[in-house]
């Protein structure tokens, strides 16, 4: 079911808080996850039951603190068939939580995907400038969408992401290519999600062509602006030479780590005594050089990451974002993961059907490796 | 660096490749010794970060040994082993290192000839190629 819904008084926002409150107070939904505003006036997520209290829900804020997969896996690690949560999130979002309900990190039956429609984002940090005193910043910046595309105040992530519309949901919100001050486009692809739209007053019709065509403009744009990066980032990063100096200011704080939507491990071996050296083995391995890096192994933790998640990653930068020492880690994944993902035909988030690629095998693939 | 001896890292599946060697051994025959086989219990077993470690910490070359696909002990842990070789290699292309310096190949029990000639082609190889880019870098 698809079609276009009523916005009134030019609020946007204001007719997505209407259909949360109707599918809490109707019982469809017993909480609904969705962006917010903190009391500092900045990007958080809520989780609101009280179809009373929905004035907290920001739900179009174009600005991101968290890519909130990982508040996902918090909540919803074991099933719970009492529970039906609705996750009000954006694409990046919804493809690490598929990634993850692959990797068995959250469990699908009590939630309820609710896709929006997202041009991009700025950092939750200096959001609360950017935004100023305008309390209709959000609808104003799903209204004013000729900037999406070259929007460079947007988080790296963002600025290279060609999947504006979320690729698995039950539901999806959409705004772009639309008027959003008289339409919103919503289109259920699930029961679930159909769910949700009854007795909501859809008019029914096809997907417009201007939305068709607003999304495969924006992708394509995105995509050529990637490839620009990309060839940036090689002249910066190519070769052991440079790619030692590109992550050499890393303080090993695995903050890019923790803030991953999709790097599982309750533990990190990084974390564990795994690697831990005493201080004569400390001094043995300096003795092989020299002089040793300290912190030590900070190159190693990057580079086994990449091996360990290229294939799930969502590319969704946060982990740039978080980086104390502004390490370039959004274009790099996204070279780097595209490709890995690309020798798998495998694309991260896609669909819960495909296999993730380091848990599946065909016996007649890749036959050159182990042979020459 | 005229006195440059390659120092390969070996990881060797114990159903198999470390077999192999033994076969090799007991066989006498010769093959150069700069390979430090480390016995494992599956091709499939060894994560990247063991390789990518040897590779930082200046060995000029990582080997690892599996069964013949369809001959794993463990059903499908070379299979694995595979995709997993393949992601490495797409991730060190993607950062511009060399993905020569790692080689996996399938040696049974019963191929100490090939375990042999396989060591000896990887020394040559490394011999030519001249040492790992990481040996005298201290900052990683």
């Amino acid at each position: 079911m698809k079609g276009t819904l009523k916005v009134d008084a030019k609020d946007p926002e204001g007719t997505i808080r209407g259909l949360f409150a109707r599918w809490l107070k109707e019982d469809r939904l017993s909480a609904i996850l969705t962006p917010a505003y903190s009391a500092s006036g900045t990007a958080t997520m809520a989780l609101v039951s009280n179809p009373e209290k929905l004035a907290a829900a920001a739900p179009l804020m174009p600005a991101m603190g968290v890519n909130s997969a990982s508040i996902v896996a918090e909540i919803a690690r074991e099933s719970s068939p009492n529970a039906k949560v609705g996750l009000f999130l954006r694409s990046c979002e919804l493809r690490a939580v598929v990634e993850l309900m692959k990797l068995k990190q959250v469990m699908p039956d009590s939630l309820v995907l609710i896709g929006v429609d997202c041009p991009g984002t700025y950092k939750a940090a200096g959001f609360r400038n950017v935004r100023g005193k305008d309390a209709d910043f959000d609808n104003k910046h799903v209204r004013e969408q000729l900037g999406f595309a070259g929007n460079v105040d947007f988080r790296m992530g963002c600025q290279m992401c060609e999947y504006p519309k979320p690729l698995v949901y039950d539901l999806n919100v959409g705004f772009i290519g639309l008027d959003p001050d008289k339409e919103l486009w919503v289109e259920a692809a699930t029961d679930k999600g159909k769910a949700l739209l009854e007795g909501v007053e859809v008019n029914e019709s096809e997907e417009p062509a201007g939305r068709k065509a607003a999304l495969a403009d924006l992708s394509a744009k995105r995509k050529a602006g990637t490839a620009r990066r990309i060839e940036e980032l090689d002249k910066a990063m190519l070769g052991p030479e440079k790619l030692a100096q590109y992550f050499s200011d890393c303080l090993n704080c695995h903050n890019c780590m923790n803030v991953c939507p999709v790097c599982y491990c309750r533990e990190c071996f990084f974390d564990s005594d795994t690697f831990q050296r005493d201080i004569s083995e400390h001094v043995r391995v300096s003795l092989r050089k020299g002089v040793t890096r300290m912190p030590s192994e900070t190159l190693l933790f990057h580079l086994t990451r990449m091996n360990h998640m290229m294939t799930s990653c969502v590319q969704c930068g946060i982990c740039e974002d978080s980086c104390p020492v502004t390490i370039g880690l959004a274009t790099l994944f996204k070279k780097v993961s595209q490709n890995a993902q690309q020798a798998f035909e495998y694309v991260s988030g896609r669909s819960l059907e495909e296999p993730l690629p380091l848990t599946t095998f065909r016996e007649t693939e890749f036959l050159k490796v182990g042979e020459e | 660096m005229a006195d440059y001896e390659p120092k390969i890292v070996g990881f060797l599946c114990n159903w198999c490749t470390y077999a192999g060697a033994d076969l090799a051994g007991t066989s006498r025959m010769q093959y150069p010794p700069n390979m430090r086989p480390i016995r494992v219990m599956c091709s499939g077993a060894v994560d990247s970060v063991y390789i990518l470690r040897a590779l930082l910490e200046g060995a000029d070359g990582v080997f690892m040994g599996g069964c013949h696909p369809g001959d794993c002990h463990y059903v499908s842990g070379n299979y694995k082993a595979r995709r997993r070789m393949v992601l490495f290699n797409s991730v060190m292309q993607s950062l511009g290192l060399e993905s020569d310096r790692v080689w996996l190949r399938w040696i049974s029990a019963a191929e100490g000839r090939k375990f042999a000639d396989t060591i000896t082609e990887m020394t040559e190889h490394l011999q030519k190629k001249g040492p790992s880019p990481f040996k005298e870098k201290w900052e990683v």
